[in-house]
């Protein structure tokens, strides 16, 4: 290897490093802070790895907050919402390619806006209409609110996925005898699995991430999200920063092991949501 | 083209062909229909609902028609345009800085032969957590005393003494845009590396035998290929960033003296702080005719005026 190589190597890997150390370095604090006692979040300097590390931050903030209600309120909310999302687009992206459409290029243009709608503005409709219809606090006026922007997304993708599935399979199917029906579930839809699974993953997250329509729609407590639930513990008096951390590191624990591990489905959604599916 | 009528052969004959035209019709309508009808209850008329809370002057229970005078309010309000210019300051940074350091590294894990993945889901961390507890981690490093940023700056002598980041309007404005950086990268990142891996390597294999510097192959080979993600990420990026409002909400509320509120931002202060929901409809309006534009951009890029978005 001549010097000049050698040089670009270091020089690569470095940046590398580097890069890699500034991106994970807030994610690596907020675990540091949550294992610390809380005598020792306030020495100075800080410390950057505790040898007293301890859960008590975890204890504590449990103690007091219903941390696993709000997981499981996520959970629910975000799983609702990819199941409307993903069925409805199904039918859709189904029926989009499988059909000659009139209004093709007004039912994209269609999708594309309000997929682009910016969420603030429609807090104020919602939040007028959820606490007249009652439904305030509720799972539904979630799954409701979070569908209007991960059902256009998820109609998006699936349209790009469900283009390349070929039409001579359901020709084929047609001529056995198949009803239309019985081809879109049995023909296409197992062939679309990779793309109905990458766009419910993306749905999850989004739903999983969301935040302000759940700050509106959301004043019990116990109705919050993670996201809310954690936002919520801050500046609040009698929370320590270890338990804050420690909060946060529990709302992003789940969707970060998930995601790393099936992160190939997710970059896959990524780059068909922002290009073509 | 229809794709049944290609085998037209082998299905029902032409005389039939109205009929099978009214049955593709109505299942084409079955398929449909269910997106549609639930974007109608979950989108239209909501939207619809804005406009018309954006007509009304609305205080509590009481509420009065009054035509377009909350447009003209608001445009005359000073505070709106203020909050404008924050929303573009705080998107051209971010956007930029997104596309900067995405491409950047883009290009080196591009280049990356080893654990490939491993640095891929690592760079995508930051924008797997949810915003809204991104900002918390921040709030936490960004504190004054104790926060590990006044230490390492402090420890380096970048600063002699410890910064109150978000307590003045500057350094605010600078801490949530740098929040957001963190969080934007990785998906620009990801976009980049899409595209930089549909270049055929034989275009820099030539190149390099041609005796094209590095830098020469970036400008000819790497760039013209990236462009058009470029466009195409950059218009989506600036969608998405205008329209942010977590990692702001959390960090500052808009404070400190609104150095940090963005349009969304504004919006929400006046419809749940000041209880405008009238004037706040109509900042929403405005706000989303800015995003539409950008839109109108966005599908022109990518062609979807036409064939509705067929290669």
């Amino acid at each position: 290897m001549t010097r000049s190589t050698l040089l670009t190597r270091t020089a690569f890997w470095l940046t590398l490093a580097v890069a890699l150390v500034v991106f994970l370095f807030p994610i690596y604090w907020m675990v540091n802070t949550s294992l610390k006692p809380s005598e020792e979040i306030f020495l100075s300097p800080p410390t950057f790895y505790s040898v007293n590390w301890t859960f008590d931050a975890y204890f504590d903030v449990l103690a007091n907050r219903p941390l696993f209600r709000y997981l499981i309120n996520s959970f629910i909310v975000a799983t609702g919402t990819t199941i409307v999302a993903v069925s409805l687009s199904a039918l859709t992206a189904y029926g989009f390619t499988r059909f000659k459409i009139r209004f093709a290029t007004a039912f994209i243009v269609f999708l594309i806006f309000t997929k682009m709608l910016p969420e603030t503005l429609l807090i104020i409709p919602y939040f007028q209409l959820m606490s007249k219809l009652g439904l305030i606090n509720t799972y539904l006026s979630l799954i409701l609110a979070y569908s209007s922007f991960a059902l256009p997304f998820a109609a998006w993708i699936l349209i790009g996925f469900f283009r390349s599935i070929p039409t001579e399979l359901d020709e084929a199917a047609m001529i056995d005898g198949a009803s239309r029906l019985d081809i879109f579930l049995k023909v296409v839809l197992p062939l679309a699995r990779p793309g109905l699974v990458a766009v419910a993953m993306f749905t999850f997250l989004l739903a999983w991430n969301a935040y302000v329509f759940a700050l509106v729609l959301t004043t019990d407590a116990d109705m919050f999200v993670i996201s809310v639930g954690v936002a919520n513990l801050v500046g609040e008096y009698q929370v320590e920063w270890n338990e804050l951390m420690a909060a946060a590191l529990v709302g992003a624990a789940p969707v970060l092991v998930i995601f790393s591990i099936l992160n190939r489905h997710l970059v896959e959604a990524i780059t068909a949501g922002a290009l073509k599916g | 083209m229809n794709p049944t009528n290609r085998t037209a052969a082998a299905l029902p004959a032409p005389r039939y062909g109205r009929r099978l035209k009214w049955a593709q019709r109505r299942a084409a309508a079955a398929f449909l229909a269910p997106a549609f009808i639930f974007l109608a209850f979950v989108v239209v008329f909501p939207l619809g609902q804005a406009f018309v809370t954006s007509l009304y002057r609305i205080r509590g229970l009481r509420s009065s028609f009054v035509g377009f005078d909350n447009y003209v309010r608001t445009v005359t309000d000073e505070a709106f345009w203020s909050s404008l210019g924050t929303s573009l300051v705080f998107t051209a940074s971010c956007v930029a800085a997104h596309l900067a350091i995405g491409l950047g590294l883009a290009l080196l894990l591009n280049r990356v032969t080893v654990a490939r993945t491993l640095f891929r889901i690592a760079f995508l961390m930051p924008w797997i957590i949810a915003p809204a507890i991104g900002a918390t981690i921040f709030l936490w490093m960004l504190e004054p005393q104790f926060g590990v940023i006044n230490y390492l700056l402090q420890s380096v002598g970048a600063i002699s003494e410890p910064i109150a980041w978000l307590g003045r309007p500057w350094s605010a404005l600078v801490s949530v845009i740098l929040v957001d950086v963190w969080r934007g990268v990785p998906f620009m990142m990801l976009l980049m590396l899409a595209g930089l891996q549909t270049i055929p390597i034989e275009l820099y294999e030539a190149a390099r035998i041609d005796g094209a510097t590095p830098l020469q192959q970036f400008r000819y080979i790497t760039l013209p290929n990236l462009a058009y993600l470029m466009i195409v990420g950059t218009t989506l990026d600036i969608i998405n960033t205008i329209r942010h409002f977590d990692i702001i909400a959390v960090m500052t509320g808009g404070g400190p003296v609104s150095a940090t509120e963005v349009l969304p931002v504004l919006l929400y202060n006046t419809a749940f702080r000041a209880n405008r929901l009238g004037e706040a409809a109509t900042i929403g309006i405005l706000l989303l005719g800015i995003v539409l534009a950008f839109s109108i951009v966005y599908i022109r890029a990518m062609r979807l005026d036409r064939d509705g978005g067929r290669d």
